[in-house]
């Protein structure tokens, strides 16, 4: 009787709910993977959303599993079940182009976000400029060696867009500078475990001759700590730079054994919700996120802007406990 | 390198074994010209800090091998390990951080609460895989590709998709100390071998994973507990990938729940270069133990030579490859 009883109520508030939900608009997001600290934080951003949290906004986040395919078939669904607007951070910038189209095709608008893809038919994109970020970190680098002395990159996996952008903003610094040497430069993909192993072999291959450890993210960065510190190094008498700002770069930059710069996942989710319902309304709606007020740099200008840039920030030793504060 | 020990396993076959004992020192000789090349061409590969190095990056993928070794000598596979990895090193690591966030309430416990935690995750991957392949005769491939999905899956789940930070010095010694100067995890892959090592040559429990792999049939008829012996190696393989998960939170600092991806290849890698059969039954410790030292010289050797990482899979690719085509012609050819 009592399981009945439960039953009745429960569906009773199902109905309740499918028949709010014709009210609501149904936003859909696509990111491309939800195993890193990263794309957790933009997910959640989300969820945070003024919007979403008033109900104004029905969002579904979507995990892309790191497959270009997935990420196809979760816009046809999207397609199928009439999404209002879709969020989108392909995994690859030219296998997202097919899953833009679909959308296209439904008349769905879409808002890119993170990572670009290439496409006429996004309606707006979100995201931070990788040639900057990697500009910035290598001359953290070499202006902490004084524009000399010997270098090594680790860098992510060849040919993800990241990469690209992020290597051509490190040789931008590095040609700044003639007179450091790129010792060594190879993939450690993203990964701490990977780079912390190269590290190793490059200490052992050129003994005490290292300044400098350009990492293209932090978790690199953080593998090259580890290996110095194993090898009995000094790792402040190194210059190690990261990027995006994650929670255990955050207290490697505390430390003082690291730079970091921040990108901000939070700014990147909420601005292109907002695009997101924006673009759903047909211009009908002003933002509700308070990152518009935050980065003065990025006007909104009537959501009518192709591309947004959200600057980074670097991390310093002012700003990181305020930043560590925020990853509760 | 002992080889003439083997008569309790494979005494009855006098050939056999002067086909192990070529074999063994097949691998071993292939080793040692490699060393030989590397040495030549780079002035640092012989030197005390980078063997030291090599050992060290062999040792998590030399204790997954070893795992897989029993596994594979019973005819099975294990492909979970590297989600196992994951999951151990993760789950412990909430144990003994310092993080106010990360960990589970009351953490850092002390550091064997960390590494028991780390080892019953593994022991319990481990068994529930060897229970659906014993008792349910479902394919170890099939198996344990579910338990590679589940421990990840279940990894996500515990951490929220983040990493555990911050582990306890006392937790990091197993990853980063050194006894006598030796580095830790080379002493734990050393311990580990030679108790393996004495399993499978010394012991009644050793000579049965043989003879199940060998002839199940016949190991049957013999009176041999097969569902038992086949149990009891998935949890050998899920104990150990939990103690590399420890290892690998240890020496990185930090439990990534991304972590040990794609390593059960490299763990069945070592195991087929060292000369064990995929069809079982035959192989040999010891074998494994080179094969994944020459992953780890060859990794380390091209990197010292600033060779990029691409050639080193390509070579792998290759080795591997090679070790079956020697491993066939010893079975069927020739």
């Amino acid at each position: 009787m009592k399981t009945l009883m439960i039953a009745l109520a429960s569906a009773t508030a199902l109905l309740a709910s499918s028949a709010m939900a014709q009210e609501k608009i149904k936003i859909g997001a696509a990111p491309y993977g939800l195993n890193a600290e990263f794309m957790q934080i933009w997910a959640a951003a989300l969820q945070d959303h003024p919007a979403v949290k008033s109900g104004e906004v029905e969002l579904t986040v979507f995990d892309g599993r790191y497959d270009a395919l997935v990420q196809q078939d979760q816009f046809k669904t999207m397609a199928t079940q009439k999404y209002n607007a879709i969020i989108f951070a392909p995994i690859d910038v030219d296998a997202g182009a097919a899953a833009v189209q679909t959308a296209a095709d439904a008349g769905i608008p879409v808002v890119g976000s993170n990572t670009r893809v290439n496409s006429d038919l996004l309606a707006s994109y979100v995201g931070s400029d990788d040639t900057i970020s990697g500009y910035m970190e290598a001359k953290t680098v070499l202006d902490k060696i004084g524009c000399k002395g010997n270098v090594v990159i680790l860098e992510g996996p060849v040919g993800q867009s990241a990469q690209i952008s992020r290597l051509e903003g490190n040789k931008k610094a590095l040609a700044e500078c003639p007179d450091v040497k790129i010792l060594e430069d190879q993939t450690a993909n993203w990964s701490r475990a990977e780079a912390q192993t190269l590290m190793e072999n490059w200490l052992t291959a050129h003994p005490k001759q290292i300044n400098g450890v350009i990492g293209q993210n932090d978790e690199m960065a953080l593998g090259a700590i580890e290996a110095i510190k194993a090898a009995g190094l000094d790792v402040k008498s190194f210059s190690i730079a990261g990027i995006d700002g994650i929670t255990d770069a955050l207290h490697a930059v505390k430390n003082g054994e690291m730079t970091s710069i921040l990108q901000d996942a939070r700014a990147q989710a909420q601005g292109a919700l907002d695009l997101a319902i924006f673009n759903a309304k047909k211009g009908d709606y002003k933002p509700q996120s308070d990152i518009w007020v935050t980065y003065k740099d990025m006007p909104w200008k009537d959501g009518k802007e192709k591309i947004y840039n959200v600057p980074w920030t670097p991390v310093t030793a002012e700003n990181v406990d305020k930043l560590l504060a925020t990853r509760k | 390198m002992s080889v003439g020990n083997n008569k309790n396993a494979k005494g009855w076959l006098g050939s056999e074994q002067r086909r192990l004992l070529i074999q063994e020192y097949g691998i071993f000789f292939a080793f040692l010209i490699l060393v030989a090349v590397l040495s030549v061409s780079n002035e640092f590969f012989l030197t005390a800090g980078n063997i030291s190095n090599v050992l060290l990056q062999t040792s998590i993928n030399g204790v997954l091998a070893i795992g897989m070794t029993f596994v594979i000598l019973t005819r099975g596979i294990d492909l979970s390990v590297g989600s196992v990895v994951a999951l151990a090193g993760l789950v412990s690591a909430s144990f003994v951080t310092t993080s106010a966030t990360a960990g589970i309430s009351g953490a850092p416990y002390p550091v064997v609460v960390g590494l028991g935690i780390g080892l019953l995750v593994g022991v319990a991957c481990g068994a529930v895989s060897g229970v659906i392949v014993s008792r349910f005769s479902v394919p170890a491939f099939v198996a344990t590709l579910g338990m590679l999905s589940a421990a990840r899956g279940l990894t996500l789940i515990y951490g929220g998709g983040r990493p555990v930070p911050a582990l306890t010095p006392a937790f990091r010694w197993i990853g980063t100390g050194d006894v006598l100067g030796i580095p830790a995890p080379v002493v734990i892959l050393a311990v580990v071998f030679a108790v393996s090592w004495w399993i499978l040559n010394r012991t009644r429990f050793g000579r049965y994973i043989y003879a199940v792999g060998g002839n199940p049939h016949a190991a049957r008829t013999s009176g041999i507990n097969i569902t038992r012996i086949q149990f009891v190696v998935y949890v050998v393989s899920g104990g150990l990938a939990g103690l590399a998960g420890m290892l690998l939170s240890a020496r990185t600092g930090s439990a990534l729940p991304q972590a040990g991806i794609a390593y059960e290849l490299d763990a069945i890698a070592a195991v087929v270069i060292g000369g064990t059969s995929l069809s079982g039954g035959v192989g040999r410790v010891t074998g494994t133990l080179i094969g994944a030292l020459i992953i780890g010289v060859m990794n380390n050797g091209l990197d010292l030579m600033g060779i990029q990482s691409y050639y080193q899979q390509v070579l792998k690719g290759a080795l591997i490859v090679g070790a079956v085509m020697l491993d066939q012609k010893r079975n069927y050819g020739a």
